[in-house]
């Protein structure tokens, strides 16, 4: 009875050994010196998973581009090495950031699209002093005076300002008076952010806003929206979704043949999958995104290339996040954590990937915030998204209600 | 006095002083320190729900509506009004016993399935509250604790090692609790709730009263969980700290893959899981998009196929263990399987 309980107990402790050591593999391991590493976290699975996964293509398709081209000259040329990790909730982005700093020593971290994860790892990323570049839209994410935290894109109720500003500016150039417009937004960070950005902009325009409903995410029922939508008399629709609530919406009101002008805010309306989902209902879908692909022709064919589908905008963003830690690196001449900051804090350049950022360049200023970005109107013409305005961006003039403006 | 010590008593006390130890051994700072203070915090987390769901075999899959309500209280004390989250984990601890005594009324009339339902609505919507009252909670954005640096009077503190020691107290307390409750005369009612509740009632067991009183304790060591999970990930928003299958669940999980209604289960349960977890992720979240998921869950699902009992049943001189030896044994008709086939 003894003997067994004691090899009962002995199992038991190698057991649980392993499993707590298991985790502590791997830590201190040996770096090459011709290698930078450089952590990246997206949401690789789970609801964000199309984003997280198109952000990441974009973050590899540039370090290949930098270590083809020679690395970080500075360094001897070195690689740059992603450590990749999946972060699906906010929940586990401070526990996984923590290893990604520990374990695997990253220089900076890129990533995180979703904003409530990229806050949860901001808050580790701050405290550990590791420089942390992002495309997440939250305002929260560079207004906290935080040191360490990069936003390459424009913040969220920048994104919703536009978004109403450009396009009562493309009904005013089709000779449209727009009085009425509805904002449908789901219930997410991203969602309300955007749509306080819609609705301040609509007061500031005097525009009445005759609906303005939050859904949860992952609706599945849209008609009770669509039908509110169709009887509120809005002229122009404001809808901000991930993917698949965008096409029920979109769907919907196309079946009921309301040709109301839809201006997308960005996420799930610029993605190929919208076009796969709708096919011809996509046609003409007017939507603010943070760059296009059309800005920057050489990355774009590579990535299509590479992947098959024309390149996104978050894929573009990291792309140009992942620059500009390299060109931080560069500029440093070191890896050193807090030099990359001090580098990134200072940067100013308009060349290479950073083209791919509308306004050119990637610039921060004090809170961390790229100042050179702006937001980009773009609309669906067949399988690909034409950048339309601002002027000094677009590649073509916008269609409304199917007529291009002359 | 013979009885209370055990060896697996002895054996956990033994890993109390080890995991205390455990600081000195690794980067004060580093990953591995962090996950084996969130094991341990889960390992509170899946304690205090056992207290309802072991004990008294109230399946709750809504305690993520309790570790809310605590993360939620003490840090709108302390952003709104200064307060120390070390106050206010205890104004979340009454407010979540508060709302335990408040739904125990419509849900103890309910069974089995509908009792589960019933609290996972629950959950679902104080995450609705959060996400849409905006103006108190912050909305669907989120909360981040502020970056204070090393302040242990506000519960900040640069050193993971700091946050660790809290959470292994934390752990004592609730296991203590635990074991005075399933040891006392309540345990032996919710006991009797458990086995069978008409026959309870009958034997003049208050049983309204007994599950009440476990739902209440039980719902405020999970909102100190809920604080001290705050203070410890700096961030959370509705979405994840209302999860049903990040929280609620993973609570229940832990408590069943463990052993349920054992003192040492719900700690052999998170020291297996949350390591497991952490390691299908470090290892092969790079490797195929949902892999890790995929791969743990596949361990979870052969663990309670080769145990349904939860890996209490290998613990030396345990209630569990010792049932699960005698099922081991070929079954005649002189051992009743009433206890096994239940």
């Amino acid at each position: 009875m003894t003997v067994i309980s004691a090899n009962r107990r002995r199992a038991l402790a190698v057991l649980l050994g392993a499993t707590v050591l298991a985790t502590g593999i791997g830590a201190g391991g040996a770096r090459a010196a011709d290698e930078v590493v450089v952590g990246v976290v997206q949401p690789l699975s789970g609801p964000n998973a199309q984003f997280g996964i198109g952000s990441l293509r974009g973050t590899e398709l540039a370090a290949d581009m930098i270590n083809a081209a020679g690395g970080i000259k500075s360094l001897g040329g070195a690689k740059i090495k992603l450590v990749v990790a999946d972060v699906p909730t906010p929940n586990t982005a401070a526990a996984t950031t923590q290893r990604l700093i520990s374990q695997n020593g990253v220089s900076a971290v890129v990533g995180a699209f979703v904003s409530s994860t990229t806050l949860a790892a901001s808050e580790v990323t701050e405290r550990a002093g590791i420089p942390l570049v992002t495309f997440a839209f939250a305002d929260q994410i560079t207004g906290r005076g935080y040191k360490y935290a990069f936003q390459v894109s424009p913040k969220g109720t920048v994104f919703g300002a536009a978004q109403f500003d450009y396009a009562m500016a493309i009904a005013k150039a089709a000779g449209e008076k727009i009085d009425k417009v509805a904002i449908l937004y789901e219930d997410t960070a991203y969602g309300t952010a955007q749509a306080q950005g819609l609705r301040d902009a609509a007061k500031k325009a005097g525009v009445q806003v005759v609906m303005d409903e939050a859904y949860p995410l992952g609706i599945t029922d849209v008609a009770p929206l669509v039908n509110k939508l169709k009887a509120s008399g809005a002229q122009m629709a404001f809808p901000v979704s991930y993917l698949n609530d965008g096409l029920l919406i979109i769907r919907s009101l196309r079946q009921q043949q309301i040709d109301m002008p839809v201006i997308g805010g960005a996420a799930g309306y610029i993605i190929p999958d919208f076009k796969k989902g709708l096919g011809d209902y996509a046609e003409g879908v007017i939507s603010v995104a943070a760059a296009g692909g059309d800005l920057i022709p050489d990355l774009a064919a590579k990535y299509k290339e590479k992947y098959g589908t024309f390149i996104t905008h978050e894929a573009l963003i990291h792309a140009a996040a992942l620059d500009a830690v390299a060109k931080a690196m560069e500029k440093a001449k070191s890896s050193d954590p807090e030099k990359v900051r001090d580098a990134l804090a200072t940067l100013d350049d308009c060349t290479g990937l950073a083209q791919g950022v509308p306004g050119g360049c990637v610039k921060f200023d004090a809170t961390g915030l790229n100042t050179s970005a702006f937001p980009i109107m773009v609309q669906w013409r067949g399988d690909e998204l034409v950048t339309v305005y601002p002027e000094k961006a677009a590649k073509s003039k916008p269609m409304w209600h199917g007529k291009p403006i002359p | 006095m013979r009885k209370h010590l055990s060896p697996g008593l002895v054996l956990l006390l033994l890993f109390f002083v080890a995991a205390a130890a455990l600081p000195f051994f690794v980067d004060p700072r580093g990953h591995l320190l962090r996950v084996a203070a969130m094991a341990l915090l889960f390992a509170a987390m899946a304690q205090s729900w056992n207290i309802v769901g072991g004990l008294a075999n109230q399946v709750s899959l809504g305690h993520a509506a309790f570790f809310g309500l605590g993360a939620y209280t003490s840090t709108l004390l302390f952003l709104r009004f200064g307060i120390s989250p070390w106050i206010g984990m205890f104004a979340g601890a009454a407010l979540a016993a508060f709302a335990a005594a408040l739904l125990s009324f419509p849900t103890f009339r309910l069974k089995g399935h509908y009792f589960a339902l019933a609290t996972l609505a629950f959950a679902e919507v104080l995450r609705v509250i959060a996400n849409s009252w905006a103006s108190v909670t912050g909305g669907p954005v989120g909360l981040s604790i502020p970056f204070l640096g090393t302040k242990p009077e506000l519960f900040a503190f640069r050193a993971v090692s700091s946050y660790y020691w809290i959470i292994l107290a934390l752990l004592v307390i609730v296991c203590l609790a635990f074991r005075l409750l399933a040891r006392g005369a309540i345990g032996y009612r919710l006991r009797a709730v458990r086995e069978n509740e008409n026959a309870a009632e009958v034997a003049g067991v208050d049983t309204f009263r007994v599950k009440l009183t476990a739902s209440i304790i039980s719902a405020a060591f999970t909102a100190l969980c809920g604080t001290v999970f705050a203070q410890f990930t700096f961030f959370f928003d509705p979405d994840s700290i209302f999860a049903l299958s990040g929280i609620s669940v993973r609570m229940a999980m832990i408590a069943i893959v463990g052993g349920l209604g054992t003192l040492g289960g719900p700690i052999i349960g998170a020291l297996f899981l949350i390591p497991l977890e952490e390691v299908a992720n470090a290892y092969l979240s790079s490797a195929a998009a949902g892999l890790s998921q995929f791969v743990f869950g596949a361990i979870l699902v052969a663990a309670i196929l080769i145990q349904p009992r939860g890996l209490m049943a290998y613990w030396p001189k345990s209630k569990a263990g010792r049932l699960a030896r005698k099922d081991a044994k070929p079954v005649t008709p002189a051992t009743p399987a009433t206890e096994g086939g239940r």
